[in-house]
């Protein structure tokens, strides 16, 4: 599977598929957590394009969280405000704590980034 | 000359009609033997050339394995490749003091050899020799009979190339071509494939349907230039690899540079003309891109047809520098699309704008009968009118309206989510059920699907239903499967239950031990007329 990635020294963007559901929730989850090498300390995912999310790509993403977690690492979501997906992540919010949403990748970036600096201080 | 015809009595006796039931292979041995036993030789053989790759392959032999052995000889080169490429007879005295490039001839004690050309008109296709392990002169008269021979073997050999070329293009074309149409609903798909009957004109032309991970319908006509075998075997690699891509990378005009990669590298100096079209079923998008393919026709539900994905780049395989831009139309419902290869329109003496216009023309008719078989009803109409001289492939896409009430038939594969999401918010639209209600509607309904797939354990092949209804401002979905739901464990099934009930209304579960019906209601607003 081929995501589209981008790096901000250590923050890492990865952009994911329109759908996400029992059909490709776990190999986007594999891809996920082989792309935040050692390298990566915080992991933007992109659901700017994303128009579908089942309940197998949000526990795909909880998953995700705590994997990362386990490794140091901070994960952000970027979602547009007019994404139907905000509605979603508000339905499970319980769950979606410690997941900081941005309405975009840059907003979740510069979030990111300013934690990383928080970190080192 | 005596001599020699009397000689070939011999060789006379294999008829017409045996070579036809003979298997080749049997029949060449047959005719070297004879060949053999009549000039006193010790060893015959014949090489066929392999025009791909410029080297002499040995087919058939007597008196020495060069067959078993794989002897291969480039043009040119040694005794065999050099009586190929001057195309007349060459003999050796001695071949102590001769080039020869094949080993097993010295091995053998080969003294001295005679070949000739196999000739197909003026066209070398292999080489027929002779060989002695006593010193020899070979006369005139050898040289006669052997060409005699090799006129024969020539005659059959192109025949059951012919022969063997046609079934074998045509069993590629047949397994190569998709058995079933993927069903989807709100469209008809139908296709044909035709090889014109007469000589070796079987081809590369194909069509594909298939799901787009992104739950787009992607939909493919192409042609690799040429006939035959190796036409249909780059068909087919550029088909399987199109598919590969596709599930990689989801623009068009990443998939057609690849593939344009690919032909180049696959070095066979072959191109081929491609139209890739991906529907998205829920905004009606439909986009198209062209690399050198003739542009499909679009009917509208007005029957006004007009040309979409006009070509603009070159065929793939031609160039490195493919550029490649993508057309967006809107499908509607109502509308037709038909995507063909050149061979349905193209006739000689004739503008290729005639053709696309009798085409159109034929189109419309069809829609118009309202058949169920629409790429056969067009392809009908057309080979009416004049015989078809090319292959033909073709495929026709309908969009039809949904109604009111959506009735659906799904494998249970977790696959068809994507395309199940696509139908069921086209469907809302069409009621003019708008965001948030139709997106929570949608995601509710391949929730309960995806429960419905999670269950659909069983020997057979499993499917599941969805049945959609609209009436008093309220939608009605009913998820039924034949499994049994299993007492919920874990977090991730709780939580499609727990989105499933938040989404909605209502949300019943009906289990009984013959399956799971799962009814979803919700209360919608209707968007006011602009």
């Amino acid at each position: 599977m081929l995501l589209k990635t981008e790096h901000f020294n250590s923050v890492l963007v990865v952009m994911l598929p329109t759908d996400i559901d029992a059909a490709n929730a776990a190999r986007v989850g594999e891809e996920l957590i082989a792309r935040a090498t050692h390298a990566v300390s915080c992991l933007v995912v992109d659901l700017s394009e994303t128009r579908y999310l089942d309940s197998a790509g949000l526990d795909m993403l909880f998953r995700l969280r705590a994997r990362m977690h386990q490794r140091r690492k901070r994960v952000h979501l970027a979602v547009p405000p007019d994404s139907p997906l905000r509605r979603l992540l508000e339905i499970v919010s319980a769950d979606a704590a410690d997941l900081p949403v941005h309405a975009g990748v840059e907003e979740a970036v510069r979030a990111g980034t300013a934690e990383l600096r928080v970190r080192r201080d | 000359m005596q001599g020699s015809e009397r000689a070939l009595e011999g060789l006379q006796r294999i008829s017409a009609a045996e070579l036809s039931y003979m298997p080749l292979e049997g029949m060449l041995y047959e005719l070297l033997e004879r060949i053999r036993r009549h000039v006193k030789a010790d060893t015959a053989a014949i090489l066929l050339l392999d025009r791909e790759r410029g080297v002499l392959v040995a087919r058939a032999a007597c008196g020495i394995e060069e067959v078993r052995e794989g002897v291969q000889v480039p043009l040119g080169r040694g005794f065999a490749g050099r009586v190929a490429t001057e195309g007349h007879p060459i003999i050796v005295d001695n071949v102590e003091q001769a080039d020869i490039f094949n080993p097993m001839l010295r091995e053998h004690g080969l003294r001295s050899l005679l070949g000739v050309p196999l000739l197909v008109g003026s066209d070398v296709i292999g080489v027929m020799h002779i060989g002695t392990v006593t010193p020899r002169k070979f006369n005139g008269d050898d040289i006669r009979l052997m060409q005699l021979a090799a006129e024969r073997a020539a005659h059959a050999i192109d025949n059951a190339q012919m022969a063997e070329q046609r079934s074998l293009t045509a069993i590629l074309q047949r397994t190569l071509l998709p058995a079933t149409l993927p069903s989807i609903p709100g469209l008809t798909i139908t296709s044909k494939y035709l090889a014109a009957e007469s000589g070796i004109k079987l081809g590369g032309d194909w069509h594909d349907v298939f799901t787009l991970p992104d739950g787009r319908v992607a939909f493919v006509i192409g042609d690799v230039v040429g006939r035959g075998v190796v036409a249909a075997c780059v068909m087919a690699e550029v088909r399987s690899a199109l598919r590969a891509y596709a599930m990689e990378h989801h623009d068009l005009a990443t998939i057609m540079s690849l593939l344009n990669e690919l032909l180049l590298a696959m070095g066979r100096n072959r191109s081929a003309t491609v139209a890739i079209f991906a529907l998205d079923l829920e905004t009606k998008q439909l986009c198209v891109l062209s690399a050198g393919h003739l542009p499909a026709l679009l009917l509208n539900p007005d029957g006004e047809h007009r040309q979409v994905g006009r070509a603009t780049s070159p065929p793939l395989g031609v160039s490195t520098h493919g550029e490649y831009h993508t057309e967006v139309v809107t499908f509607e419902p109502g509308s037709a699309l038909l995507m063909y290869t050149d061979g349905l329109v193209e006739r000689r003496g004739e503008l290729i704008d005639d053709g696309l216009e009798r085409l159109g023309n034929a189109l419309r008719t069809a829609v118009q009968k309202r058949g169920t078989r629409l790429a056969n009803s067009v392809f009908q109409a057309i080979a009416s009118q004049a015989p078809l001289e090319d292959d033909v492939a073709m495929l026709a896409v309908q969009s039809l309206p949904l109604g009111s009430h959506l009735e659906m038939k799904f494998d249970a594969s977790p696959d068809v989510l994507a395309s199940l999401r696509r139908v069921i918010a086209r469907w809302l639209a069409e009621h003019q059920i708008v965001d948030p209600d139709r997106f929570d509607i949608t995601l509710a309904c391949s929730e309960a699907a995806a429960n419905a797939i999670e269950h659909a354990y069983g020997p057979r092949e499993a499917s599941f239903g969805v049945d959609c209804g609209y009436a008093d401002e309220e939608v009605c979905v009913n998820v039924s499967d034949e499994g049994t739901w299993r007492p919920l464990e874990g977090r991730e099934r709780g939580r499609g239950l727990m989105m499933m009930h938040e989404l909605m209304d209502s949300v019943d579960v009906d289990s009984t031990p013959r399956g799971t019906v799962v009814t979803l209601r919700k209360h919608v607003g209707v968007r006011d007329a602009p």
